[in-house]
């Protein structure tokens, strides 16, 4: 299991504690191509932020490839992000002041690879994603679905384990969202595992599993095959 | 390292009118600094080299009237230093004195050439009087030991008084001049703003005067001292034999008048140390305001970029990255419009350096080598303070802010 979850409990703390996730039990396996669904305060983003070890839990536990995750150092957690996690986000994320290449290249830059090979390997992700003539524009000469390939060419280049994807395609209208999906779609073929959270019910369906969330809590999954007979319409 | 600077380098550029007009501040107080460090250097210059301190190790006395009853003297006598009371203290102060030099003044004396003449009171000197007097040759010598010994009818004379006499100053050396009915031989030629005094040998001098036992001055080399109470202590020794020959009160300050060149140049050096330690500390506040103009725009920045922070954290950056990045970015802003600042400073005190050319009271007032490394240091140090806080507030931004909507 690439992602293991068991009674994860969060609570943020404030005048009127809020206990947002009550007891999170999940398990993802490699290779899968997984929608996490939920309304907006159903505790669906701060499972992402665990998820990307970019928060931390209070009780349970959490295994990403077997590696326990748990009060990490900020150290130690950039480290894991960068080397294990690629993160695509609904608002791209993109660095505006650096190009197409730059981005992309970004988190080599923290793991200290030469420029001359970063860059290398940055236009082989952007070969991938079909924008290798779109190397040196600036973000904002880009259109969203450039954006979304642009940023996800950058999850793939430190070649993680998981991507996970928070509204890739909330701010794409539905054509590129349809585009952006059969990137996920080939990737995931590849053996990529990826994790996508919206509450777009379009999106989720365009994934193999479906995982809803509502008030902190997994709802029971229902049958796989209804799932899988929508995914054909797509 | 070079990656680095390549990321500053692009969100300075992104950054360009804000970080060109906090520059501004910093470059302004380096100028300052630059400027000020240049004008007290061309005053201590100008006073380490200046006849200030060529003379430092004298004490030089005169005449003066008592202020004290002595040994059935009333106070009110006039005292004047005499030939004798040279050798006196050489004889009874050989701890102190390693020399002693005098002045005599003589009456006005016509010197002429078949071409022309000049009316001159001439002044019998010792060699020593060039450095008091800061006598600039510009042809031939001074007053040497041999026409003190021989009693020699040299002259050394002022550029003008030599072109009257002669036509040109240079071809003046070595020709022979007639003043008192005797044939003086022009030695050199000097040049100087406004003195004109006619040099002649101490003892020629002492010789034409003939039967006068009073000098117009003690001018005593001292030695053997360091501090300013050495400096008092021998000052004291001096009047204390001086007392005795000339019947005053030896603590009676007034019955020779003494003027201890020893001393005066500590003080006045102690003087010209604080000046320095004044300019580096206004420079330095000067810089401050800049530097908090620095440490302020990258607050702002910080602020600004929380999103980029975010960001980078979310895709591996680790605090100590971010850290390094805004300090960097703080000492390289600081460095590079701070030597901005040195150039215009350096410009600045060149030119004031030209200005003032020839002044008694400025020179060279440029900066060294020296104050430009160490201005370069205080540089590099003001900026990483000015990083530091801001940096701080940085490392505190959390990978979630990725996630925020702008």
């Amino acid at each position: 299991m690439i992602i293991d979850l068991k009674d994860v409990n969060k609570t943020y703390p404030g005048a009127v504690p809020l206990h947002v996730l009550k007891g999170i039990n999940l398990g993802i396996e490699q290779g899968e191509l997984v929608s996490i669904m939920g309304a907006s305060g159903s505790g669906k983003s701060t499972l992402l932020n665990i998820l990307g070890i970019l928060d931390n839990y209070d009780t349970g536990e959490y295994r990403l490839d077997n590696v326990l995750i748990k009060d990490l150092s900020e150290n130690h957690a950039a480290e894991l992000r960068n080397k294990m996690i690629g993160f695509v986000f609904q608002s791209f994320n993109l660095i505006s002041y650096k190009n197409a290449l730059e981005n992309v290249a970004l988190p080599l830059f923290y793991q200290g690879v030469s420029r001359k090979k970063r860059n290398q390997m940055a236009m082989e992700q952007l070969e991938r994603m079909g924008l290798a003539d779109r190397s040196h524009h600036l973000p904002g000469e880009l259109s969203g679905g450039q954006k979304q390939r642009v940023a996800i060419a950058r999850a793939l280049i430190t070649n993680p384990k998981l991507i996970l994807a928070d509204e890739p395609t909330g701010a794409l209208d539905s054509k590129t969202s349809k585009e952006v999906m059969q990137v996920f779609r080939d990737l995931n073929k590849e053996g990529m595992t990826i994790v996508i959270v919206t509450h777009d019910p379009e999106v989720a369906k365009a994934t193999d599993r479906m995982i809803k969330i509502e008030d902190g809590l997994i709802v029971p999954e229902k049958t796989k095959i209804i799932t899988s007979f929508d995914n054909k319409n797509v | 390292m070079f990656d680095l600077f390549r990321e500053i380098s692009q969100t300075i550029q992104n950054n360009r009118l804000r970080t060109f007009l906090t520059g501004i501040a910093v470059a302004w107080g380096i100028f300052m600094l630059i400027v000020l460090l240049g004008m007290a250097r061309g005053v201590v210059n100008s006073f380490e080299s200046g006849s200030w301190a060529k003379t430092s190790n004298r004490i030089n006395i005169y005449q003066g009237t008592t202020s004290k009853a002595y040994k059935g003297y009333k106070e009110g006598r006039q005292i004047k230093p005499e030939l004798e009371d040279m050798d006196l203290l050489k004889e009874k102060n050989p701890d102190h004195v390693s020399d002693i030099t005098s002045n005599i003044y003589m009456g006005n004396i016509v010197f002429s050439t078949s071409k022309d003449y000049v009316s001159k009171s001439p002044q019998g000197v010792y060699p020593y009087a060039q450095q008091t007097d800061n006598v600039n040759l510009i042809a031939g010598r001074f007053i040497n030991d041999a026409d003190l010994r021989y009693k020699r009818k040299s002259v050394v004379m002022e550029e003008k008084n030599a072109k009257a006499l002669f036509g040109d100053a240079k071809s003046a050396v070595g020709k022979y001049i007639n003043g008192l009915d005797l044939s003086w031989q022009v030695v050199g030629v000097y040049s100087h703003d406004w003195r004109d005094n006619v040099y002649i040998p101490f003892t020629t001098a002492k010789a034409l005067t003939g039967n006068d036992k009073y000098v117009s001055n003690l001018q005593v080399e001292i030695k053997n001292v360091s501090t300013i109470e050495d400096g008092e202590n021998a000052e004291q020794q001096l009047r204390n034999n001086l007392s005795r020959k000339h019947n005053f009160a030896p603590e009676d300050q007034s019955g020779l008048y003494f003027s201890n060149q020893f001393t005066n140049y500590l003080k006045n050096k102690t003087a010209f140390d604080i000046l320095s330690m004044s300019v580096w500390i206004i420079g330095l506040f000067t810089l401050l305001s800049g530097i908090i103009g620095v440490s302020n725009i990258m607050f702002v920045s910080v602020r600004e970029r929380t999103h980029e922070i975010g960001i980078r954290r979310a895709i591996g950056a680790k605090p100590g990255n971010i850290l390094l990045q805004i300090i960097t970015e703080s000492i390289a802003i600081t460095t590079l419009f701070g030597y901005i600042g040195v150039v215009l400073g350096m410009v600045v005190t060149q030119i004031i350096a030209a200005l003032s050319e020839g002044s008694d009271f400025l020179s060279n007032p440029t900066v060294s080598l020296q104050i430009a490394l160490e201005v370069t240091l205080v540089l590099i140090i003001a900026g990483a303070l000015a990083g530091l806080f801001p940096a701080l507030k940085a490392t505190k931004v959390k990978p979630v802010e990725a996630l925020r909507d702008e």
